[in-house]
């Protein structure tokens, strides 16, 4: 019934078990090892699925990313980078096959990526666009989870529920892993770059982080506000424990806290009719 | 903070944020934030084809919205694990005071 932790990795490491994922993506993948290859002639690969290519528009689109209006792929490539651009289309993709049931999944999805973008960009922080990607894809692993193991899903969502602990670990104890290592896993079999897999897999456990810990601090406090905030739904009821190792690698203080609130508050009123605008859709 | 229609806009209340022709934030806004609305303003902004504005505080009650006391409920109970934590506890404490504080006051549960 429940998948072993080593069935489980094997099938997402291996991408062509992922329902129908865009070729392009293959495409892609094996373009960016290749040095030569150009901003262009990926925009140009992009462009040539319209479908995926209307979707990673409308992410970029979002208020997770500051930008007003990127109308075209190559001008998405130029102004997000083109990991980034990457990122949206694999995770627009694996959103794309549950669409309706993750609605709250999705909320709290956005709802990190636009936090993390306005921590990062407060705090002053060089590539805030990668950040807030990571922010954006923080808990794909919990899609994963939903897609490959739907059972064993309703488990951890049960377990969690009556022993009133964190879906972490009711995730543990059901699958002998998480969300966050499925998450880390899958960003390394799509050949994201460790400043994108790290916040990806250490998003609950910051000290884990080896190159990127100012990253994934920024993802791990920007998680813990959208679940304070209680916008969105990512299964979690509780809370997790802010870690103090990201409070004092980002330097946060109260002052600092209280106007990033206030900041996300704000932020979070367009990420919501962002939301319903994609669900009416 | 809320945003409203602009018809349920009344004279008095302050802009929460920048409001724009034809609520599209293009191009340089026609009032900024912090302005109180007159009725000359709102009539303005009619012309202007601005259907919603932010506005301070929570003046209208909408069917189905959480009150504030709610609203706390729900905080409390997600905070419930980990209100011993110091750093969990000023999070706690900077968001039921923002909840407060966009809800425009009034909760049986302000003691302070
Ligand atoms: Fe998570
Ligand atoms: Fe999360």
């Amino acid at each position: 019934m429940t998948k072993s932790r080593s069935d489980l990795k094997k099938i997402i490491m291996d991408t062509r078990t992922l329902p129908t994922l865009p070729n392009v993506i293959n495409k892609l993948n094996s373009l960016s090892d290749n040095e030569k290859s150009s901003v262009q002639e990926m925009a140009r690969i992009v462009s040539s699925d319209q479908v995926l290519s209307a979707r990673i528009l409308r992410l970029a689109n979002s208020p997770s990313y500051g930008f007003y209006r990127v109308s075209t792929i190559s001008n998405a490539m130029i102004l997000l980078g083109v990991n980034v651009v990457k990122s949206l289309a694999l995770s627009s993709s694996i959103f794309a096959i549950m669409e309706k049931d993750s609605i709250g999944l999705w909320e709290h999805s956005l709802g990190v990526g636009a936090a993390a973008n306005l921590i990062a960009n407060k705090l002053g922080l060089p590539e805030c666009e990668e950040i807030a990607t990571a922010g954006l894809l923080h808990d794909i692993g919990k899609v994963i989870i939903t897609i490959k193991c739907s059972e064993a899903e309703k488990d951890i969502l049960k377990l969690a529920h009556e022993r009133q602990i964190y879906i972490l670990e009711a995730e543990r104890e059901i699958i002998d892993t998480d969300h966050a290592e499925i998450g880390g896993w899958l960003s390394k079999s799509w050949f994201l770059p460790d400043k994108l897999s790290e916040p990806i897999a250490f998003h609950h456990d910051v000290a884990k982080s080896k190159n990127h810990h100012i990253k994934t601090a920024v993802v791990h406090i920007a998680d813990v506000l959208i679940c304070a905030s209680g916008f969105g739904n990512s299964g979690e009821s509780f809370v997790p424990p802010i870690q103090k190792i990201a409070w004092d690698t980002l330097n946060l203080n109260e002052q600092l806290l209280a106007e990033l609130i206030n900041e996300i508050e704000d932020r979070l009123v367009e990420v919501k009719a962002f939301c319903l605008e994609m669900i009416n859709d | 903070m809320q945003k409203i229609q602009l018809i349920l806009a009344k004279a008095g209340m302050t802009l929460a944020r920048d409001v724009f022709r034809g609520d599209s934030p293009v191009g340089m806004p026609i009032c900024g934030k912090g302005t109180e609305l007159t009725e000359a303003l709102i009539a303005r902004f009619e012309s202007m084809d601005v259907h919603n504005v932010y506005i301070e505080g929570h003046p209208i009650h909408v069917e189905g919205e959480s009150s504030l006391d709610d609203l706390l409920l729900k905080l409390d109970y997600r905070f419930s694990k980990t209100l011993q934590e110091p750093l969990n506890l000023i999070m706690y404490d900077i968001y039921k005071a923002y909840l407060i504080k966009s809800m425009g006051g009034n909760s049986d549960q302000i003691a302070e």
